[in-house]
Protein backbone atom coordinates (compact mmCIF):
# COMPACT_ATOMS: atom_id res chain seq x y z
CA UNK A 1 0.00 0.00 0.00
CA UNK A 2 2.67 2.43 0.94
CA UNK A 3 4.36 1.39 -1.93
CA UNK A 4 1.52 2.00 -4.28
CA UNK A 5 1.19 5.61 -2.60
CA UNK A 6 4.82 6.49 -3.36
CA UNK A 7 4.82 5.12 -6.67
CA UNK A 8 1.24 7.31 -7.49
CA UNK A 9 3.08 10.41 -5.75
CA UNK A 10 5.96 9.45 -8.38
CA UNK A 11 3.49 9.25 -11.30
CA UNK A 12 2.15 12.28 -9.91
CA UNK A 13 5.60 14.26 -9.52
CA UNK A 14 6.53 13.35 -13.33
CA UNK A 15 3.69 13.97 -15.49
CA UNK A 16 2.90 17.64 -13.37
CA UNK A 17 4.91 20.04 -15.25
CA UNK A 18 7.18 21.71 -12.53
CA UNK A 19 7.57 25.49 -12.45
CA UNK A 20 10.14 26.69 -14.51
CA UNK A 21 12.53 28.12 -11.88
CA UNK A 22 15.52 26.62 -10.93
CA UNK A 23 17.54 27.39 -7.81
CA UNK A 24 20.04 29.53 -9.67
CA UNK A 25 18.38 31.54 -11.78
CA UNK A 26 19.62 33.94 -14.70
CA UNK A 27 18.15 37.53 -15.76
CA UNK A 28 19.39 38.93 -19.32
CA UNK A 29 18.38 41.39 -21.48
CA UNK A 30 19.21 43.35 -24.59
CA UNK A 31 19.78 47.12 -24.53
CA UNK A 32 21.31 48.87 -27.65
CA UNK A 33 22.76 45.70 -28.63
CA UNK A 34 24.80 45.03 -25.28
CA UNK A 35 23.89 41.84 -23.67
CA UNK A 36 23.77 42.71 -19.83
CA UNK A 37 22.21 41.20 -16.85
CA UNK A 38 22.67 39.22 -13.08
CA UNK A 39 22.43 35.71 -11.97
CA UNK A 40 20.54 35.44 -9.15
CA UNK A 41 19.57 32.51 -6.26
CA UNK A 42 15.75 32.11 -5.30
CA UNK A 43 15.36 33.19 -1.66
CA UNK A 44 18.03 35.43 -1.72
CA UNK A 45 22.16 36.04 -2.68
CA UNK A 46 23.94 36.66 -5.83
CA UNK A 47 26.74 34.38 -7.14
CA UNK A 48 29.97 36.15 -7.08
CA UNK A 49 32.67 34.99 -9.59
CA UNK A 50 30.30 32.61 -11.21
CA UNK A 51 30.76 31.48 -14.68
CA UNK A 52 28.81 33.26 -17.56
CA UNK A 53 29.36 31.18 -20.68
CA UNK A 54 27.24 33.06 -24.08
CA UNK A 55 27.03 30.25 -26.99
CA UNK A 56 25.47 31.71 -30.42
CA UNK A 57 22.63 29.82 -32.28
CA UNK A 58 24.97 27.15 -33.64
CA UNK A 59 26.32 26.03 -29.83
CA UNK A 60 29.75 28.11 -30.54
CA UNK A 61 30.72 29.72 -27.63
CA UNK A 62 31.51 33.31 -28.33
CA UNK A 63 32.14 34.46 -24.59
CA UNK A 64 33.28 33.25 -21.06
CA UNK A 65 33.77 35.46 -18.30
CA UNK A 66 32.66 36.16 -14.32
CA UNK A 67 30.26 37.52 -12.66
CA UNK A 68 31.16 40.10 -10.64
CA UNK A 69 30.50 41.21 -6.80
CA UNK A 70 26.86 41.85 -7.82
CA UNK A 71 25.99 38.38 -10.15
CA UNK A 72 25.98 41.07 -13.00
CA UNK A 73 27.91 40.41 -16.71
CA UNK A 74 27.65 42.30 -19.57
CA UNK A 75 28.96 41.44 -23.37
CA UNK A 76 28.39 43.24 -26.52
CA UNK A 77 28.28 40.49 -29.28
CA UNK A 78 29.24 41.87 -32.72
CA UNK A 79 26.71 41.49 -34.37
CA UNK A 80 22.31 40.64 -33.57
CA UNK A 81 21.52 37.08 -33.43
CA UNK A 82 19.86 34.32 -31.28
CA UNK A 83 22.29 33.93 -28.14
CA UNK A 84 22.21 31.22 -25.40
CA UNK A 85 23.33 32.62 -21.92
CA UNK A 86 24.39 30.18 -19.70
CA UNK A 87 25.33 30.75 -15.79
CA UNK A 88 26.87 28.40 -13.55
CA UNK A 89 27.94 28.15 -10.29
CA UNK A 90 30.89 25.38 -11.08
CA UNK A 91 28.70 23.18 -8.38
CA UNK A 92 26.20 21.81 -10.11
CA UNK A 93 23.42 25.01 -10.47
CA UNK A 94 23.41 25.89 -14.06
CA UNK A 95 20.84 28.26 -15.13
CA UNK A 96 20.18 29.13 -19.26
CA UNK A 97 18.63 32.04 -20.63
CA UNK A 98 17.93 32.25 -24.55
CA UNK A 99 17.91 35.63 -26.40
CA UNK A 100 16.48 35.37 -29.64
CA UNK A 101 17.55 37.12 -32.47
CA UNK A 102 14.29 39.47 -32.24
CA UNK A 103 14.93 41.12 -29.20
CA UNK A 104 18.00 42.93 -30.70
CA UNK A 105 16.62 46.58 -31.98
CA UNK A 106 17.89 48.02 -34.71
CA UNK A 107 21.56 49.93 -34.04
CA UNK A 108 20.72 53.77 -33.37
CA UNK A 109 21.05 56.06 -35.98
CA UNK A 110 23.10 58.74 -35.86
CA UNK A 111 21.62 62.27 -34.61
CA UNK A 112 18.83 63.31 -37.29
CA UNK A 113 19.84 66.98 -38.96
CA UNK A 114 16.91 68.96 -39.93
CA UNK A 115 17.32 68.44 -43.48
CA UNK A 116 17.24 64.80 -43.22
CA UNK A 117 14.69 62.44 -45.09
CA UNK A 118 11.57 61.63 -43.15
CA UNK A 119 12.19 57.69 -43.87
CA UNK A 120 15.46 58.33 -41.08
CA UNK A 121 13.21 60.46 -39.03
CA UNK A 122 11.32 57.56 -38.79
CA UNK A 123 13.62 54.84 -37.81
CA UNK A 124 15.78 57.12 -35.09
CA UNK A 125 11.93 57.85 -33.57
CA UNK A 126 11.53 54.07 -33.91
CA UNK A 127 15.05 53.53 -32.31
CA UNK A 128 14.33 56.13 -29.61
CA UNK A 129 10.81 54.50 -28.49
CA UNK A 130 12.40 51.11 -28.49
CA UNK A 131 15.34 52.02 -26.30
CA UNK A 132 12.55 53.93 -24.13
CA UNK A 133 10.16 50.88 -23.91
CA UNK A 134 13.04 48.68 -22.74
CA UNK A 135 13.97 51.01 -20.07
CA UNK A 136 10.47 51.43 -18.59
CA UNK A 137 9.95 47.77 -19.12
CA UNK A 138 13.18 46.17 -17.59
CA UNK A 139 11.93 46.56 -14.25
CA UNK A 140 8.59 45.18 -14.61
CA UNK A 141 10.65 41.99 -16.15
CA UNK A 142 12.69 41.92 -13.25
CA UNK A 143 10.46 42.00 -10.59
CA UNK A 144 8.32 39.15 -12.89
CA UNK A 145 11.66 36.71 -12.87
CA UNK A 146 11.93 37.38 -9.09
CA UNK A 147 8.27 36.57 -8.46
CA UNK A 148 8.31 33.60 -10.20
CA UNK A 149 11.22 32.11 -8.26
CA UNK A 150 9.76 33.30 -4.82
CA UNK A 151 9.36 30.66 -2.04
CA UNK A 152 6.05 31.12 -1.14
CA UNK A 153 4.94 30.62 2.76
CA UNK A 154 1.81 29.09 1.35
CA UNK A 155 3.67 27.05 -0.81
CA UNK A 156 5.90 25.78 2.37
CA UNK A 157 2.96 24.85 4.70
CA UNK A 158 1.43 23.52 1.43
CA UNK A 159 4.17 20.72 1.24
CA UNK A 160 4.22 20.04 5.22
CA UNK A 161 0.45 19.38 4.91
CA UNK A 162 1.33 17.40 2.01
CA UNK A 163 4.14 15.14 4.38
CA UNK A 164 1.19 15.01 7.34
CA UNK A 165 -1.01 13.76 4.86
CA UNK A 166 1.46 10.77 3.24
CA UNK A 167 2.29 10.41 6.64
CA UNK A 168 -1.29 9.39 8.13
CA UNK A 169 -2.21 7.29 4.42
CA UNK A 170 0.25 5.21 5.35
CA UNK A 171 -0.88 4.63 9.30
CA UNK A 172 -3.93 4.37 8.07
CA UNK A 173 -2.80 1.86 5.70
CA UNK A 174 -0.51 -0.34 7.73
CA UNK A 175 -2.69 -0.29 10.56
CA UNK A 176 -5.41 -1.67 8.08
CA UNK A 177 -3.33 -4.24 6.86
CA UNK A 178 -2.55 -5.27 10.96
CA UNK A 179 -6.48 -5.45 11.08
CA UNK A 180 -6.78 -7.56 8.25
CA UNK A 181 -3.98 -9.92 9.75
CA UNK A 182 -5.81 -10.15 13.34
CA UNK A 183 -9.44 -10.88 11.76
CA UNK B 1 24.93 22.49 -4.66
CA UNK B 2 22.96 18.96 -3.67
CA UNK B 3 19.69 19.60 -5.80
CA UNK B 4 21.20 19.13 -9.42
CA UNK B 5 18.85 21.15 -11.65
CA UNK B 6 17.74 18.71 -15.03
CA UNK B 7 19.46 19.05 -18.33
CA UNK B 8 23.04 18.59 -16.36
CA UNK B 9 23.40 14.67 -16.21
CA UNK B 10 23.68 12.11 -18.80
CA UNK B 11 21.43 9.40 -19.28
CA UNK B 12 23.80 7.22 -17.95
CA UNK B 13 24.59 8.98 -14.66
CA UNK B 14 20.75 9.86 -14.45
CA UNK B 15 19.99 6.29 -15.37
CA UNK B 16 22.23 5.13 -12.66
CA UNK B 17 20.82 7.80 -10.19
CA UNK B 18 17.24 5.88 -10.38
CA UNK B 19 18.43 2.67 -10.24
CA UNK B 20 19.90 3.06 -7.12
CA UNK B 21 17.20 4.97 -5.85
CA UNK B 22 14.63 2.44 -6.77
CA UNK B 23 16.58 -0.16 -4.87
CA UNK B 24 17.32 2.19 -1.70
CA UNK B 25 13.65 3.09 -1.69
CA UNK B 26 12.16 -0.31 -1.93
CA UNK B 27 14.76 -1.83 0.65
CA UNK B 28 13.45 1.60 2.99
CA UNK B 29 10.21 0.25 2.78
CA UNK B 30 10.69 -3.41 3.74
CA UNK B 31 12.63 -2.10 6.97
CA UNK B 32 9.81 0.21 7.49
CA UNK B 33 8.21 -0.11 10.94
CA UNK B 34 4.94 0.95 11.61
CA UNK B 35 6.30 3.15 14.46
CA UNK B 36 8.74 5.13 12.55
CA UNK B 37 6.33 6.81 10.50
CA UNK B 38 5.53 9.48 12.45
CA UNK B 39 8.86 10.43 13.38
CA UNK B 40 10.12 9.86 9.53
CA UNK B 41 7.52 12.19 8.42
CA UNK B 42 8.24 14.73 10.98
CA UNK B 43 12.14 14.59 9.58
CA UNK B 44 10.51 15.25 6.05
CA UNK B 45 9.08 18.04 6.94
CA UNK B 46 12.26 19.37 8.49
CA UNK B 47 14.37 18.60 5.46
CA UNK B 48 12.03 20.29 3.13
CA UNK B 49 11.77 23.29 4.97
CA UNK B 50 15.38 23.48 6.37
CA UNK B 51 16.67 22.38 2.79
CA UNK B 52 15.01 25.61 1.22
CA UNK B 53 16.85 28.04 3.56
CA UNK B 54 20.21 29.14 1.39
CA UNK B 55 22.95 30.68 2.41
CA UNK B 56 24.71 32.86 -0.50
CA UNK B 57 28.76 32.10 -0.45
CA UNK B 58 30.81 33.17 -2.82
CA UNK B 59 29.75 31.97 -6.45
CA UNK B 60 27.26 29.45 -4.95
CA UNK B 61 24.25 28.96 -2.22
CA UNK B 62 24.56 26.23 0.49
CA UNK B 63 21.57 25.05 2.62
CA UNK B 64 21.43 22.83 5.64
CA UNK B 65 20.98 18.75 4.73
CA UNK B 66 20.77 17.15 8.04
CA UNK B 67 21.05 13.63 6.67
CA UNK B 68 23.60 12.60 9.21
CA UNK B 69 20.90 13.26 12.10
CA UNK B 70 18.01 11.48 10.01
CA UNK B 71 20.31 8.18 9.62
CA UNK B 72 20.80 8.47 13.29
CA UNK B 73 17.67 9.11 14.07
CA UNK B 74 15.42 7.00 11.46
CA UNK B 75 18.17 4.92 9.72
CA UNK B 76 17.10 3.69 6.57
CA UNK B 77 13.48 5.32 6.74
CA UNK B 78 16.39 8.59 5.59
CA UNK B 79 15.35 7.87 2.59
CA UNK B 80 11.91 8.03 2.43
CA UNK B 81 11.99 11.63 4.20
CA UNK B 82 14.32 12.92 1.49
CA UNK B 83 12.57 11.24 -1.34
CA UNK B 84 9.56 13.19 -0.31
CA UNK B 85 11.23 16.31 0.17
CA UNK B 86 13.38 16.22 -2.74
CA UNK B 87 10.10 15.48 -4.57
CA UNK B 88 7.99 18.29 -2.82
CA UNK B 89 10.67 20.26 -3.43
CA UNK B 90 10.84 20.12 -7.52
CA UNK B 91 7.45 19.94 -7.77
CA UNK B 92 6.69 23.17 -5.91
CA UNK B 93 9.55 25.84 -6.61
CA UNK B 94 11.80 23.79 -8.91
CA UNK B 95 14.62 23.06 -6.68
CA UNK B 96 16.84 20.10 -8.44
CA UNK B 97 14.43 18.37 -10.83
CA UNK B 98 12.68 15.14 -11.84
CA UNK B 99 15.04 13.64 -14.42
CA UNK B 100 18.08 14.12 -11.69
CA UNK B 101 15.93 13.21 -8.66
CA UNK B 102 17.68 10.10 -8.46
CA UNK B 103 21.25 11.02 -8.26
CA UNK B 104 20.34 13.88 -5.73
CA UNK B 105 18.22 11.22 -3.81
CA UNK B 106 21.08 8.98 -3.75
CA UNK B 107 23.92 11.45 -2.93
CA UNK B 108 21.96 12.81 -0.10
CA UNK B 109 20.39 9.66 1.49
CA UNK B 110 22.41 7.13 1.37
CA UNK B 111 25.24 9.09 3.28
CA UNK B 112 22.99 9.49 6.20
CA UNK B 113 21.87 5.47 6.08
CA UNK B 114 25.54 4.29 5.73
CA UNK B 115 26.37 6.87 9.06
CA UNK B 116 23.63 6.01 11.10
CA UNK B 117 23.99 2.48 10.50
CA UNK B 118 28.17 2.75 11.51
CA UNK B 119 27.49 5.09 14.71
CA UNK B 120 24.70 3.95 15.99
CA UNK B 121 26.34 1.54 18.36
CA UNK B 122 28.64 4.09 19.63
CA UNK B 123 26.57 6.53 19.80
CA UNK B 124 24.07 4.50 22.03
CA UNK B 125 26.80 3.60 24.24
CA UNK B 126 29.02 6.50 25.64
CA UNK B 127 28.32 9.63 27.03
CA UNK B 128 25.53 12.64 25.69
CA UNK B 129 28.39 14.83 25.06
CA UNK B 130 30.29 12.05 23.35
CA UNK B 131 27.64 10.97 21.70
CA UNK B 132 27.36 14.93 20.48
CA UNK B 133 31.03 14.85 18.95
CA UNK B 134 30.53 11.45 17.35
CA UNK B 135 27.87 12.08 15.74
CA UNK B 136 28.64 15.64 14.52
CA UNK B 137 32.02 14.18 12.76
CA UNK B 138 29.25 11.55 11.47
CA UNK B 139 27.26 14.69 9.97
CA UNK B 140 30.20 16.63 8.24
CA UNK B 141 31.53 12.74 6.64
CA UNK B 142 27.84 12.88 5.66
CA UNK B 143 28.43 16.72 3.99
CA UNK B 144 31.79 15.57 2.38
CA UNK B 145 30.14 12.44 0.99
CA UNK B 146 27.57 14.19 -0.29
CA UNK B 147 29.47 16.93 -2.26
CA UNK B 148 31.64 14.25 -3.36
CA UNK B 149 28.75 12.30 -5.11
CA UNK B 150 27.54 15.63 -6.66
CA UNK B 151 30.75 16.62 -7.69
CA UNK B 152 31.27 12.55 -9.62
CA UNK B 153 28.09 12.59 -11.05
CA UNK B 154 28.94 16.24 -12.51
CA UNK B 155 32.25 14.92 -13.63
CA UNK B 156 30.90 11.96 -15.14
CA UNK B 157 28.06 13.51 -17.40
CA UNK B 158 29.64 16.11 -19.39
CA UNK B 159 33.16 18.35 -19.00
CA UNK B 160 31.17 22.00 -19.38
CA UNK B 161 29.89 20.95 -15.99
CA UNK B 162 32.82 19.39 -13.83
CA UNK B 163 32.88 21.61 -10.75
CA UNK B 164 35.65 23.77 -9.42
CA UNK B 165 37.75 22.31 -6.56
CA UNK B 166 38.16 26.06 -5.37
CA UNK B 167 34.19 26.46 -5.01
CA UNK B 168 33.68 23.34 -3.20
CA UNK B 169 36.17 23.85 -0.78
CA UNK B 170 34.73 27.23 -0.41
CA UNK B 171 31.18 26.14 0.23
CA UNK B 172 31.49 22.64 1.36
CA UNK B 173 33.72 22.99 4.93
CA UNK B 174 31.19 25.91 6.20
CA UNK B 175 28.62 23.98 5.50
CA UNK B 176 30.42 20.59 7.11
CA UNK B 177 31.42 22.82 10.04
CA UNK B 178 27.22 24.04 10.91
CA UNK B 179 26.27 20.36 9.58
CA UNK B 180 28.41 19.46 12.13
CA UNK B 181 27.77 21.53 14.98
CA UNK B 182 23.71 21.70 14.47
CA UNK B 183 24.03 17.87 14.89
CA UNK B 184 26.22 17.28 17.30
CA UNK B 185 23.82 19.57 19.56
CA UNK B 186 20.64 17.97 18.51
CA UNK B 187 22.32 14.52 19.28
CA UNK B 188 23.75 15.29 22.59
CA UNK B 189 19.78 16.79 23.53
CA UNK B 190 18.41 13.64 22.33
CA UNK B 191 20.38 11.71 24.00
CA UNK B 192 19.61 13.27 27.84
CA UNK B 193 16.27 14.00 26.77
CA UNK B 194 14.92 11.08 24.95
CA UNK B 195 17.53 8.23 24.31
CA UNK B 196 14.84 6.22 22.39
CA UNK B 197 14.72 8.42 19.56
CA UNK B 198 18.41 7.76 18.72
CA UNK B 199 17.13 4.09 18.08
CA UNK B 200 15.77 4.27 14.37
CA UNK B 201 19.26 2.82 12.58
CA UNK B 202 20.20 0.06 15.36
CA UNK B 203 18.28 -3.32 14.48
Amino acid sequence: MIRRLILALLVLAATASPAAAHRLKLFATIEDGRIAGYAFFIGGGRPEGAAIIIRGADGQELYRGATDAEGRFAWTPPAAGTFVVTADSRDGHVAEVRLGAERFTPPPSPAPDQAAMPATDTAAIEAAVDRAVARQIRPLLETYDEAEGRLRFNDIMGGIGMIIGLAGAALWATSRRRKGADS
Amino acid sequence: MAHIPDGVLSLPVTVAGWAGAVAMTGLALRHMKEEAIPGTAVLAAVFFTVSLVAVPVGPSSVHLLLSGLMGLMIGPATVLAVLVGLALQALMFGFGGFTTLGVNLVDIALPGVVVGALLAGPVRRTSPTRAGVIAGLGAGACVLATGGGVALALALSSPDYVPSAKVLLVTYLPLMAAEGLITGFAVSFLKRVKPDALAGASP
